[in-house]
């Protein structure tokens, strides 16, 4: 035989439900909300490291001396960071270009092109950037001038204090 | 709607059935003790989707393990809930394998025909408590690194073969990055396969053999209790 078939009420007015009914409902109910509460924090578990943007992981990156830049030809520079992912910390390397045309005002440009991430490499006779993956290049400022990059190179903020040039980040896009 | 989709996979897989012999199979009329084994199952069900979901940022190195649980508990969304789910769990998941089978035992529920859910139900618990213990060494902290020092050097009480069920335990003389991963081996993969191999058994034979009806006490002392084979 089946259990519950009988039917209850469960108080004045209201109607009718079958044991089974009532119990089956309850039951989905319930698993429903176990799933509920339990799938909206495995879905942030599992996004939580996404949201982690890279920094520069320091406040400012010290480069030198401005006097040492040569002026009017983009020069690369590199600079090694502490840079935290996850639970590992690791020395990386960073390199930028930095370009002045005056030993005053400077810019720094990332080395990575901005099509699919290989480094870019100042060729002076041709007085662009260029990219070996995909031939793209970039003017001395850091604008496309050929090939499918979507976008100029990424641009970092500077600051000179003391004669000393600092990064201080990078300038969002 | 819904009846239409069930409609239209049932034409199509005649699954029904199998949905009766499981979901509305028919049981004698039972308390709540009966329902300390799928407590169990439940846990059980809690401790696989949150070991899951732990293995996606653990890594099982002497240099990584403890970064990578305090990475989880302190910097992951809800890494804390997850971490405390399985932690928790697996306490919960051994006191009601042992209250189940308090009820088994009180009912005198592993008699004839029931006897190999019994067994796989002793092997269960068995598999249970191997799983505390790997898994306790995981976050390679102090206190799980003595533990597990402590709790492998008994083995070498064992007559004859106790120094090598040590050596093999810890896969060497001590404690090692060796015994994190063949701790973590069997965590993760030798004793779930063994579960789900035992637990498709015992559950087979609840369904199959259904469940005993609770004894009743006897009228008089000289007849003995009733003993009731089938429910
Ligand atoms: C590791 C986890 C275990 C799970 C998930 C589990 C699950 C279940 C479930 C859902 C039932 C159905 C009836 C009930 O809940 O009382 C059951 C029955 C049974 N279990 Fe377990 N069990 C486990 C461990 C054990 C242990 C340690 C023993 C004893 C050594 C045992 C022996 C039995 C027996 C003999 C039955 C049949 C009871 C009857 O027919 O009345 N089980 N088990
Ligand atoms: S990656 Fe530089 S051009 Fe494609």
């Amino acid at each position: 035989m089946v259990h519950g078939e009988e039917q209850w009420t469960s108080g004045a007015g209201m109607a009718k439900m079958s044991r089974r009914t009532f119990l089956s409902r309850a039951t989905t109910t319930m698993v429903g909300g176990i799933g509920a509460l339990m799938g909206i924090p495995t879905v942030a578990y599992l996004v939580s490291p996404a949201k982690a943007r890279g920094g520069l992981g320091v406040d400012r990156l010290p480069l030198g001396p401005i006097s040492k830049f040569p002026v009017g030809e983009p020069t690369l520079f590199k600079a090694a960071i502490e840079r935290k992912t996850g639970w590992v910390t690791q020395t990386e390397e960073l390199a930028f270009y930095v370009f002045t045309e005056d030993g005053r005002n400077f810019s720094a440009m990332s080395n990575i092109c901005t099509h699919l991430g290989c480094r870019v490499r100042w060729i002076t006779d041709d007085e662009q950037f260029f990219c070996p993956c995909h031939s793209a290049t970039f003017n001395k400022n850091g604008t496309v001038a050929s090939g499918p990059p979507p976008r100029a190179l990424d641009q970092f903020e500077l600051l000179v204090e003391d004669e000393q040039l600092f990064v201080v980040g990078k300038v969002e896009a | 709607m819904i009846e239409k989709i069930d409609l239209w996979f049932e034409e199509r897989m005649g699954w029904r059935p199998i949905w009766k012999a499981l979901a509305l199979r028919n049981i004698p009329k039972v308390t709540w003790a009966y329902t300390l084994g799928s407590a169990t199952l439940l846990v059980m069900v809690n401790q696989i989707l949150t070991g899951i979901l732990l293995t996606i940022y653990y890594v099982p190195s002497p240099q990584d393990a403890y970064n990578s649980v305090s990475f989880i508990t302190n910097e992951i969304t809800a890494g804390w809930l997850i971490r405390g789910l399985h932690h928790w769990g697996a306490s919960a998941m051994v006191i009601l394998a042992g209250l189940h089978m308090i009820r088994v035992v009180v009912h005198g529920a592993y008699k004839f025909p029931r006897e190999v859910t019994w067994f796989t139900g002793l092997g269960l618990l068995a598999v249970t408590m191997a799983f505390g213990f790997t898994g306790y060494l995981l976050p390679w902290d102090q206190k799980a690194y003595w533990a597990t020092t402590v709790g492998t050097r008994m083995l070498e009480v064992v007559p004859v073969i106790g120094p090598w069920l040590l050596r093999f335990a810890r896969g060497g003389e001590e404690l090692s990055a060796v015994t994190l991963t063949r701790f973590y081996g069997m965590h993760i993969w030798v004793l779930p396969a063994l579960l789900m191999l035992l637990i498709g058994i015992h559950m087979f034979l609840v369904v199959r053999i259904g469940i005993s009806a609770p004894p009743k006490a006897s009228e008089t002392e000289e007849e003995g209790p009733e003993l009731e084979v089938e429910a």
